[in-house]
């Protein structure tokens, strides 16, 4: 049982990690929570299965162009909706909550909640791992969460476009007096998160149904995890999603499974109350933004 | 090379900059000098582009009301609507006061960010190497992260992240605010070598002494009027500017 827990937790580390990367880039590039993530997640685990399912399109391009359409609707929601709020941490909520509830509650209305919604795994097989036996698609969610960081590590410290971002988070207007463009740097940021949440959809939804309520828990997770760890920290992130993800095995195994999702609700409440800026967190301005 | 005309910066009803006439030449070095609260910094942002994204990000979330009045006028061309990377292109380049840098990355990260409009990256690593042979002293901080290096430290990163921009037009506020005499003397030193480069500098500062010897052209301004301008020499032969900004 040890065994299978430290297995299944580590599994439920990486969705957990998919799942929040992109929510925790955004905040950390532009400094918005971007509320809508959960739509955008759910929206990209529909547009991928319209594509395969229904056009047929091979599952690889069709997965591409979920990505691609994904960072484009999130660059939208910043270019159309967000720039308007900008610097106003409360409007930026409401505005990115409400699109983020449109989109989902859109689905419910154009009723997607059949239980005929389904993506295929991307490799089929399992193998055994120190006793437990672990298909290939969860293995799969692993090695895509961490080369992510890695990636995300890479592009942020090596490349001139990630520079401008980590710069800008920084320091605005020492960003702006070298040229780069605020607004600019915030629309990529979203594109990211945007591109980010369709990963992790297309990476964690064959594992269940695609089912509306999915968008409010991705959207949950991300904000807990992102709490614990401590804002704009990766390190932070890393280690949330480790603590999260083994107290829910913890509890779904000693308690009983519905006690899973009272573990972020948990989490949130006694970091805020203890330490409000994260376990690892730098800044103190969550308890405005939460 | 740039002209400003006429500006006024309000801050609500609070007037920073009054009615301003300020003129840089190519190759010169211009000083402006006032105390606390002159304006100075408001006529560089504004200069830089910087009070404008403000007035704008003020304006969306309904915020301070800002106006800018006057014209900023840059190698013949009015540049007042430029937001500020349209101003860096043009090669107006803003080192602010304080020694901003982006202290979490290391020095040569922050270099590089300098060159961030400048797509050749060979280019960018020739200025990198240039700022190196202009501040020697950063030369062994490369990979330190620039939040842990000294405010002088800092500086000399602020002033070679602005040069590796390439500017035509160097803008620098308080370069030796909070400084001590040491570092005062290599960034002194470092004006001479900019001037070498044929970038035309245009700096503030409230203590003259240190920087008044460079400098070729001088503007005084007090709550934000101007109060006298003149060459160097006119300026440090009058026994009033003497003692205000000189201490002596």
């Amino acid at each position: 049982m040890i065994e299978s827990m430290l297995v299944f937790g580590l599994v439920n580390s990486a969705v957990l990690m998919l799942i929040s990367l992109g929510f925790s880039l955004t905040f950390g590039l532009s400094g918005v929570a971007n509320f809508s993530h959960g739509g955008i997640y759910l929206l990209a685990g529909y547009l991928a299965f319209f594509l395969f399912r229904t056009l047929g399109l091979p599952y690889f391009i069709a997965v591409i162009i979920t990505v691609i359409v994904t960072a484009l609707l999130g660059a939208t929601i910043y270019k159309l909706v967000v720039i308007r709020v900008r610097g106003i941490a409360l409007n930026e909520v409401i505005a990115t909550f409400a699109i983020g509830i449109s989109i989902l509650e859109l689905f419910r209305w154009l009723g997607f909640i059949t239980y005929e919604f389904s993506l295929p795994y991307m490799l089929r097989g399992r193998l055994t791992l120190i006793e437990t036996t672990l298909d290939y698609q969860r293995l799969l969610i692993i090695l895509v969460a961490f080369l992510l960081a890695v990636f995300l590590w890479v592009f942020t410290h090596r490349t001139r476009i990630g520079l401008a971002l980590l710069g800008m988070a920084q320091d605005e207007y020492t960003a702006l007096s070298v040229g780069i463009d605020s607004d600019w740097a915030a629309t990529y940021s979203f594109a990211l998160g945007g591109a980010f949440a369709a990963i992790a959809a297309v990476m964690i939804l064959p594992l269940g149904i695609i089912n509306i309520n999915i968008g409010y828990e991705v959207l949950l997770i991300a904000l807990a995890v992102t709490v614990l760890g401590g804002l704009e920290s990766t390190k932070g992130l890393i280690l949330g999603c480790i603590i999260l993800g083994y107290a829910q095995i913890f509890t779904s195994t000693f308690f009983a499974p519905h006690w899973k999702e009272a573990v972020y609700l948990a989490a949130i409440l006694i970091v805020l109350a203890v330490k409000p800026s994260g376990l690892l967190g730098k800044f103190k301005e969550l308890e405005e933004r939460v | 090379m740039l002209d400003v005309k006429n500006l006024m910066v309000f801050y609500e009803n609070a007037l920073a900059v009054n009615d301003l006439n300020l003129d840089v030449k190519k190759g010169e070095i211009v000083g402006v000098f006032g105390s606390n609260s002159a304006g100075k910094t408001t006529l560089m942002n504004t200069v830089a582009g910087l009070t404008l994204h403000l007035k704008y990000r003020e304006l969306r979330k309904g915020g301070q009301r800002i106006t800018i009045v006057g014209q900023q006028i840059f190698e013949g061309e009015e540049i007042s609507n430029l937001s500020p990377s349209d101003r860096v292109k043009k090669g107006i380049v803003l080192c602010r006061e304080r020694h901003p840098v982006f202290r979490d990355l290391s020095v040569e990260e922050n270099l590089q960010l300098g060159g961030f409009l400048i797509k050749d990256q060979s280019k960018v690593q020739e200025s990198i190497d240039l700022v190196y042979s202009i501040f020697p002293p950063l030369t062994k901080l490369k990979t330190r992260k620039a939040g842990l290096c000294s405010g002088g430290e800092q500086e000399m990163i602020a002033i070679g992240m602005a040069l590796v921009a390439r500017p035509k037009l160097l803008l620098l506020d308080e370069p030796l605010l909070g400084l001590s005499p040491v570092m005062q003397a290599i960034v002194v030193q470092a004006l001479k070598d900019i001037r070498s480069l044929e970038v035309t500098v245009l700096l503030t500062e409230q203590y003259a002494r240190p920087i008044m010897p460079h400098i070729d052209r001088g503007f005084i301004i007090e709550n934000g009027t101007l109060i006298m301008s003149g060459t160097q020499k006119e300026l440090m032969d009058n026994p009033e500017v003497m003692s205000a900004y000189f201490g002596m």
